[in-house]
């Protein structure tokens, strides 16, 4: 993949987001400056006197998060409460309302939720602007300009298969159609609530080549019912459990995931990462700081650390795709081991980063009629 | 009179198959993390977490202080209901069956949002009173069941007569409410108490949001993407868990048997 | 009032008071004060960490995202698919308590009166106590390793007898392998729960009904089941209200095929998707309102079955 046609493909998504944060931008120039980044001494001085962090919904399995939160207390010394890794986007936005004037360790400092929880808790002035040093290697289209809140990675959707009981791996969307995939496809959550199910059901339709938002969730919902027909769909949950023990052998899951489930599971059974031919979705998390957070230098600490080129590749180890990868990538910073272990970059070429906007359709679309297209066939 | 206990011993047996069968395609799952052979690999992995224990016995005593809390707010509510205030029972079975309905993550929020640091009772203040939040919330998740299984046992004695007669000797109150009632619901008692510690040790939403070092956060962290372990987790905080209520069993019939010689 | 009691005799029987009669005693000034000084550390521990966050939900249901007052999340709530949501919902929650209440009333009679070795007993109680909470994806997972189209059970049946369990139209991921999967908590708890009530079953009663020339049946239908009714019912409830607000099994097993009414509470609070907070807790305030109304039926119910006690 060449640091153009990433650029390109980020630039043509999200273009109006920048349109809308340019304008505010414009306003809030006082706020901005106010964001600028502290001399990292004196960050680490006051971090280390407030001694903790409090961070949510971060499991250690994904993007290596383990690594990374074991890296930063090793570096600065401090605490860090880990909060209910279970939880989704939503319940983080939620810890920090129930959590205002809360100082005690239940209130989460930062967080890292979907791309369309950003601007949404920004307007419910839930964020605190902070720019890290590294801000400006931030491509301009996955951040706030006054930085609210920043990309942090993004992974694309991939088959995680479980090769021992599938002998030939699919290779596209409509391979899963297929009579080989009886009672053996599924999907990594439910599509109402979970980001990584609606986005594999958006990722259908994109395979399906229809051209805007709203005509992509119906194409993959139109793909998902026939699956469902055919017998092949699988509506469990599908976890590395379940792939283990052969009731989902094929998950629908972020790269990332899948390449993590591959190293945990460690050959038994054996896993194949495939990234589609077609239909290849990319999905950007973003951090940001609580407007509330009780230790709000540790916070910007983390964030610091968490941007440097130190924790960039360590959520590579992890097999997420740091937001920085070409500017490392250009820097010749990444070792070609860690390269080795993602998948080809080929698949990554044609992926797809639907904007704010497309989102907001698709998943309108997708989570209202799940049932009716979909589910409403499996009655009793 | 003589009975056939074919019919017992029938149901008895379709019970143990039903309960046991699952636990059986568990276990044998997870005795398959190295490839081709049956090892205990997932439970060395789980066994030498250092967090394991100390999790646990955080857990186990968080269970037991809720266990006492709850008993001690519902015999004697359970009592003064059937007694003198039978008017106040639909009101309060209501009460008692809102756990059941409510997310628990709602009712951990409305916790701190009303007894956080800066509230009226700064209940997240400190790490002691942060542990008496969540053993109040613990009670909560069990006030349905013990509810439930104490007013059970307390309509299966004569309330009325035993108070009377305590009245009768001269007792006081108090002397009646724990020297009478509580020793004869204790069969109840226990019931509500196994319901409670299975509660607690399998909790995870509020002591994960409390930021409490429990047992159920623990399991979750071990388990969220893992195969094999979250199988073998399972099965031993069965064991343990059977383990421990089999102690307190032991215990709660100790104390009337001990009465009674 | 005379120091004999010329009123009727208490009934042998447990259970509360024939409102006549507790009139008609000698009123004990101090006693119903302390029936409330009694009651009030429970009724302050309820307010504190009970009501006032179901407050909160009740008021959320009724406002927008703004805060503003709004009666929009309830009239959103009368659309098919949540509607059937809540049916689909009520129908788990029946199945698997009638079901449990009744197999759990059997395995609780055969421990507790059935003649079984006396060490049974405090084993099948303490195993009920870890059962009735071995729920969500270990549970879910436990189902789909046994009774899976993988599992040990289905792969056993195949193998060594020639079955094919899903032939059969067997599905573990339907209605009524959910209810299946639920009765795995569902029993454990009404063992539990009956099995005081079963201990408060006098032998004298049992003893007296052969004299006078009972069969088994007739003791039971008219003398047992009577005075269990109102604890199997109330156990029954608890059973109902159990399965009502179960989510994490059902995500785990079936979450995207069967639609019930606490997955669609968890997309909206707690999900990545959806995200409409106060929806959500309309959709509580309905699950709320459903339970108080089973709780009213089961209080009906009661009082009727237990008017011949007057």
């Amino acid at each position: 993949m060449t640091k153009l046609d990433l650029a390109t493909a980020l630039r043509r998504a999200l273009l109006t987001t920048t349109a809308m944060g340019s304008a505010a931008a414009v306003l809030l120039n006082t706020v901005a400056a106010s964001a600028q980044a502290e001399s990292l001494a004196d960050l680490e001085a006051a971090a280390k006197k407030e001694g903790q962090l409090t961070v949510i919904a971060l499991p250690h399995d994904w993007c290596g998060y383990g690594a990374v939160i074991d890296g930063f207390k090793a570096k600065y010394g401090l605490t860090v409460n880990e909060l209910n890794p279970d939880a989704g986007s939503g319940d983080e936005i939620e810890a920090i309302k129930a959590n205002k004037g809360n100082t005690g360790p239940q209130a989460p400092d930062v967080i890292d939720v979907g791309l369309s929880f950003g601007p949404s808790a920004k307007a419910e002035g839930l964020l605190m602007p902070y720019k890290v040093s590294t801000w400006d290697s931030i491509p301009a289209d996955a951040k706030d300009a006054d930085g609210h809140w920043y990309g942090d990675y993004y992974g694309v959707l991939a088959f995680e298969v479980n090769s021992d009981i599938i002998k030939e791996s699919p290779k596209d969307w409509a391979d899963l159609q297929k009579p080989e995939f009886k009672n053996a496809v599924a999907l990594a959550g439910d599509p109402r609530t979970a980001n990584q199910a609606i986005q594999g059901v958006y990722a259908a339709g994109v395979a399906s080549g229809a051209k805007d938002a709203k005509a992509t969730g119906e194409a993959g919902l139109k793909f998902f019912a026939e699956l469902n027909k055919n017998g092949n769909f699988v509506p469990v949950t599908g976890k590395a459990a379940s792939l283990a023990q052969g009731a989902t052998p094929v998950v629908i899951r972020w790269d990332y995931n899948a390449l993590a489930d591959r190293d945990t599971l460690n050959g038994n059974p054996k896993v194949d990462v495939v990234v589609p031919a077609t239909g290849v979705v990319a999905g950007v998390y973003v951090q940001a700081i609580s407007a509330f957070a009780p230790h709000p230098n540790a916070a910007k600490l983390w964030m610091e650390y968490l941007y440097s080129d130190e924790g960039q590749l360590a959520w590579l180890k992890g097999y997420c795709h740091p937001i920085r990868f070409n500017d490392l990538a250009a820097k010749g910073k990444i070792p070609q081991a860690l390269l080795d272990k993602l998948p080809p970059a080929e698949g990554y070429k044609k992926a797809v980063f639907p904007s704010l906007e497309d989102q907001s359709a698709g998943k309108e679309v997708i989570a209202k009629q799940w049932d009716s297209v979909v589910g409403a066939s499996v009655t009793n | 009179m003589k009975q056939s206990k074919i019919g017992a011993w029938i149901a008895f047996i379709i019970g143990t198959l039903y309960f046991i069968v699952p636990l059986i395609g568990t276990f044998e799952f997870s005795l398959r993390m190295k490839r081709d052979e049956y090892s205990f690999e997932a439970y060395r992995v789980v066994l030498t977490d250092p967090n394991f224990l100390a999790s646990f016995g955080y857990s186990v005593l968080m269970a037991l202080i809720t266990i006492v809390i709850g008993a001690i707010l519902v015999v004697p509510t359970a009592y003064w209901i059937q007694l003198r205030l039978p008017k106040l029972r639909p009101i309060v079975e209501f009460i008692t069956l809102l756990p059941l309905v409510m997310p628990a993550i709602i009712i951990v929020f409305g916790y701190l949002r009303l007894y956080n640091s800066s509230s009226w009772i700064p209940l997240t203040a400190n790490a002691r009173s942060t542990d008496l939040l969540l053993s109040f919330s613990y009670v909560t998740l069990a006030l349905p069941y013990m509810y439930r299984a104490v007013e059970t046992g307390m309509r299966s004695i004569d309330v009325r007569t035993l108070t009377e007669a305590g009245e009768i000797l001269g007792a006081s109150m108090m002397t009646i409410l724990f020297k009478v009632i509580f020793p004869n619901v204790r069969v109840a008692i226990l019931s509500g108490a196994f319901l409670t510690f299975a509660i607690v040790i399998g909790e995870f939403t509020m002591a994960s949001l409390l930021n409490r070092p429990a047992f159920g956060p623990y399991l979750q962290l071990i388990g969220a993407n893992r195969a094999y372990e979250p199988s073998a987790l399972a099965i031993i905080a069965f064991l343990v868990t059977w383990g421990c209520m089999g102690i307190i069993n032991l215990v709660g019939n100790m104390k009337s048997n001990k009465r009674m010689a | 009032m005379t120091a004999i009691d010329t009123t009727p005799p208490l009934p042998a029987e447990p259970g509360p008071v024939p409102e006549a009669y507790a009139a008609s005693r000698k009123p004990l000034v101090g006693q119903q004060a302390w029936a409330w000084i009694g009651i009030t550390p429970f009724l302050i521990f309820s307010i504190l960490f009970l009501i006032v966050p179901t407050l909160y939900l009740v008021i959320g249901a009724f406002q927008d995202a703004d805060g503003h007052f709004t009666l929009q999340n309830i009239a959103d709530i009368f659309t098919p698919s949540i509607l059937n949501a809540y049916w689909l919902s009520i129908k788990v929650s029946l199945a698997s308590a009638l079901l449990g209440a009744l197999l759990g009333f059997f395995l609780a009679y055969a421990v507790v009166l059935g003649g079984l070795p006396a060490w049974l007993r405090p084993t099948l109680m303490t195993f009920s106590g870890v059962a009735s909470n071995f729920a969500g994806v270990p549970l879910a997972f436990a189902f789909l390793a046994t009774l899976g189209r993988m599992g040990l059970v289905t792969v056993l049946l195949r193998d060594l007898f020639g079955i094919n369990l899903y032939a059969t139209g067997f599905n573990l991921l339907s209605f009524w392998g959910l209810t299946l999967t639920y009765l795995y908590f569902q029993v454990p708890l009404m063992v539990l729960i009956l099995t005081p009530a079963l201990d408060g079953l006098k032998k004298e009663w049992r003893e007296a009904s052969e004299i006078l020339g009972a069969s088994n049946k007739q003791y039971w239908t008219m003398v047992a089941l009577p005075v269990l009714f109102p604890s199997v019912l109330g156990s029954t409830l608890l059973l109902f209200a159990n399965s009502f607000g179960a989510i994490a099994t059902a995500y785990a097993l079936t979450g995207s095929s069967l639609n019930i009414v606490t997955i669609l509470l968890y997309a909206q609070i707690r999900g990545d998707v959806l995200h409409n907070q106060n929806l959500g807790y309309a959709l509580a305030l309905g699950m709320i309102l459903i339970t108080g109304l089973s709780n009213g039926t089961y209080i009906w119910l009661r009082s009727r079955a237990e008017r011949w006690m007057r």
